[in-house]
Formats: structure tokens, sequence, C-alpha cells
């Protein structure tokens, strides 16, 4: 067995977990916090790859500020949401579900209609289109700003989540709902803020996938279901998300390079079912009564 | 003089169900309520009324003139009100300092410091901070909900059986500390009991609850056993 194609794989599967936490992080949040299952989160992740294909064609924006631009753009189009339809579905999660579908074909279908269905690509820096060795492996330096974007992010979320006083009552309406409306916090505003704020990773991620792939009106559907079984399996919080997306990215690269890309996505698949046959609430499931 | 509490002709509702009939009462500024009654007679919906979490709730409640009638539980929750529920509401994922902090959220003053006042009285919460709340004892978390509903500033402390599933010594430890907080910082208290004991020690007036109405009330010396025999024994 070749150690050094064994470690690239190691390597790859750091990025590839990457992909895969950053997919999944905004779909965390508004699980973990509000319950809701965001059915349109793929769609979300489109609009903000489309977003940057915007900004970049039109106002000639350079690639690195599309980031912190999708992450608005589609930030705002989750607050449009949350506040026109989903705050009035929080009482029934059957009924999210069906709503953030039809959500999603609306999207899909609307962005077709405006843009065809005609493939479009971001432009990145020269730098990002180069490959970068570490040690003997070589690596696509675009991958390396995904996996820092996503190191960025996720550091960014521990610190609003943990210490901050938006942390507090974020975390206190997770746990008890009511009694957080006892001591005067506002949980729809927090919904609504969390919402907000989980569209636009799905934005951020939209950017980057972007690059990594083409942009198209479907693209999202590609992205969703890993991203589902990120929280599934981690329990709906941001460290399950993250240790899940580290364990199995890892072992998709390392199930590859042993066999290929598509068994070891099966083997993942059945591990997965077989995971959640035994544990069923996820690696750190929130314990807590909603409502 | 207003009330700084008052109930007139309120009617309380889970779902379709009447839990409080034409509920009427007043509570003074500095005063001690104690609310008595059997198991299911209402007295946890009148906390819950107060705080705003039935389901539906007709009739005027005002709070120093402030009608509350309409107004999400947040928002009343700013008015004051120090809640203490039964079972304690602790967040058990929590540290105690959150548990705490989370009573600063309602305070008019908007400030995020944990007060003094929470941790001078209840030393043990003081040296463990840190702590995750799920990990203490019963007495322990009533303490923790006394001290965050203390952190609210209130000028009303309505407390949800406090003495309930606490031994023996704690119950007269927390009885002393209610005691306290009335006599001394004047905070005004509305206390559910099923300690009989308890209430005479600690209350200024009783106001005796069955099937949902106010049966009797009236300053605490004029609780007779009688009235006790009628309306708690089973």
């Amino acid at each position: 067995m070749d150690l050094g194609s064994l470690l690239n794989a190691l390597i790859l599967g750091v990025s590839i977990a990457s992909i895969w936490l950053i997919a999944a992080l905004g779909l965390t949040i508004i699980y973990g916090t509000a319950g809701v299952i965001n059915m349109a989160h793929g769609e979300l992740i489109m609009l903000g790859a489309y977003s940057s294909y915007m900004l970049q064609f039109y106002l000639g924006l350079p690639y690195l500020l599309c980031l912190p631009a999708s992450f608005v753009v589609v930030a705002l189009v989750g607050l449009a949401l949350e506040r026109g339809l989903i705050r009035y579905l929080y009482s029934r999660p059957l009924d999210t579900l069906l709503a953030t579908y039809g959500v999603s074909l609306v999207l899909m279908q609307g962005v077709r209609l405006i843009f065809g269905s005609d493939p479009k690509y971001l432009a990145v820096p020269e730098i990002f289109q180069s490959n970068v060795m570490l040690g003997s492996v070589s690596v696509s330096a675009f991958r390396i700003v995904v996996l820092l974007v996503t190191v960025l992010l996720v550091l960014a979320l521990w610190l609003l989540f943990y210490k901050t006083r938006f942390g507090v009552q974020v975390r206190a309406v997770m746990q008890n709902k009511e009694m957080a409306a006892a001591f005067g916090i506002n949980s729809g505003r927090i919904y609504m803020l969390t919402f907000a704020l989980g569209a636009g990773l799905a934005g951020v991620a939209g950017a980057l996938f972007g690059v990594l792939a083409i942009v198209l009106p479907t693209m999202g559907a590609s992205y969703v279901v890993q991203a589902f079984l990120m929280v599934v399996v981690g329990g709906g919080s941001l460290a399950g998300s993250v240790v899940a997306s580290g364990v199995t990215g890892e072992m998709q690269s390392v199930f590859a390079f042993f066999t290929n890309d598509t068994l070891a996505r099966f083997i993942i698949f059945v591990l997965i079912v077989a995971f959640l046959r035994f544990r069923p609430q996820g690696l750190f499931a929130q314990s807590g009564a909603r409502r | 003089m207003s009330a700084l509490l008052s109930f007139n002709n309120v009617t309380s509702y889970y779902g379709a169900t009447r839990i409080l009939k034409d509920f009427s009462f007043r509570i003074e500024k500095g005063r001690c309520l104690c609310v008595l009654g059997r198991n299911g007679v209402g007295k946890t919906t009148l906390m819950r009324t107060i705080m705003g979490l039935t389901d539906r709730s007709v009739g005027a409640i005002r709070i120093n003139d402030t009608e509350l009638r309409g107004k999400p539980t947040h928002v009343r929750a700013t008015y004051g009100l120090g809640y203490v529920p039964q079972g304690r509401g602790i967040l058990s994922n929590f540290t105690v300092r959150e548990n705490i902090l989370l009573g600063t959220f309602a305070r008019p003053d908007k400030s995020g410091d944990i007060p003094e006042i929470c941790l001078r009285i209840f030393p043990y919460l003081k040296d463990n901070l840190d702590r995750r709340a799920g990990l203490l004892s019963g007495g322990q978390k009533q303490q923790l909900a006394i001290a965050r509903a203390l952190a609210v500033d209130p000028q009303i402390l309505l407390l949800d059986e406090p003495t309930e599933g606490i031994q023996p010594n704690i119950v007269h430890e927390i009885g002393e500390i209610l005691k306290m907080l009335n006599r001394e910082l004047g905070i005004s208290l509305i206390v559910t009991e099923q300690h009989i004991k308890v209430a005479r020690k600690l209350g200024d007036a009783f106001l005796m609850v069955d099937n949902g109405r106010v049966v009797a009330e009236g300053p605490m010396t004029e609780m007779t056993d009688t009235l006790v025999e009628r309306h708690m024994t089973i």
C-alpha cells in the first residue's frame, strides 16, 4: 500500500468534510433553533451562487467580496421567507416540510425562468486556480479557500452562540421557549434572526460551490442530501455537524481510496443508516422542550 | 391606592376548557399573598395566566395600571414580574451563571450583569457559577430559580409551589429567604402553597381557590381551620 496516496486521501478528506460542513451549517442552525426542516436549503445555496454570479457579472464585484455579499442577499431572502411564510407554521412541523419544499420548487423554477437552464460560471482570481503542494500532496488552492472560510464561519458561529448575549437568548429558546419568554426573550424575533442567519450561511456556501462546480438552477439538490445527513447524524447541534462532517468526509475519502467514489458513498449511507438505528437522536442531541 | 397587580373577572382557558372562572383579586405593593387550594383547582393556571402562558384569557389584568391583556409573555416579563414556575423551569444545559443571566433579559434597565443580591443570599450558587444546572439538587435548583427571578429586578415574585419536593430543612430556609425579600427589600410575593404552616408564617393575606374560583380571601389571621378543612382536605 502506498502511504503517500493514503495521506493524500486523508487531506482530501478534510476538504470533503469542509464542503459538506459548509453546506450543512445553515441547515443545522435553522433546525437546531427553530426545529424547522428547511427543504429549500439547497435552493438557498443555489441562490447564493446566482447572487455571486449577478454581482460579478453586472457590478463587477471582486470574487472575495461576493462571499459576504451573497450572505447578505440570501439572508434577506431568508428573512422575507420567514416573515412571509415560515413564522405561521412553527407549531406545525409537518406543514413546514411541505411549505419549504414548495418554496424550493418555486425558487428553482423562478431562477430557471430568469436565467435559463444553461450553466453559469463564477470567475475567481488567478491564484485560486492553481494547485498548492502540501508536503507531497497537491491540493487545489480553491479547496483551501473553502476550508478556511468554513473554519472561520464555524469559529464565528461558536463565538456568536457561546460568547454573546444573543447566543444566550438563542440557546434559551432552543431549550425552553416558554421559560425564555417568561424572562423577556422574544422567541419570534430569535427564530426570525436565526432563519436569516441560516439562509445567509447557505448563500456563502453557494458562492463557494459555484466555483467548485457550475452554477445551475438544480445545483442545490446535489448538496442538500449531504447537508441533511450531517444534520441528522450530528443531532442538530453545531458541534454535531462539525464532527459528523469530519468523520464522514474522511470516511468518504479513505473508502474511495480503497474502492471508488460510488461504492464509498454507498458504504457511508449504509453506515449512517446503521448508526441511526442505534442512535436516532444523533451524536449530540439537543435535550429540551421546544414546544 | 391602586393595586400593584389586579385581576378583574378573569377567565382563563386551555383549549376550550375554562380553568379560572371570573377570577378577581388584588395585591398591594410590598404585600405577600398566599394562594391556597387543593391540587388541580387552578393555582398554577393563575400564575400562568399572569405570565400570559395559557391559551387564552379574558377579563382585565393590570399591573401598575398597565393592562396586560393581549400582551405576549416576553413583554409582560419586562413589567417587573419574576416568575418561579412549578418544577422550577431550570434550563439544564445552561450553567448556573447562564440561568441567572437569563433573568437579566427582562430587566427594565437592560443591564447584562448578575445583580449582587442573587449571589449574596445564595452562597452555594456563587461558588458554583460554572456548574451545569442540570446537576444541581432539587433544593439548589429552587434557589437558582429564585435567584434567576431576582435578576429580573422584580416588583412581584410569582412563586409556584416553592417548597414542593424539597427536604424539610431547606423548606424552612427558603421560607426565611422569601420573608426577607418581602419584609426587607419590599418585593411583593404571590405564593401558591400546600403547606399551611409555611403559608401562615409567610403571608399577609390569603386567597382560597376551589374549582377555578376564589372561594375565600382576606388577611392571613382570618384563615380559619374551618376554611382549611372545607377547601383543602381531601
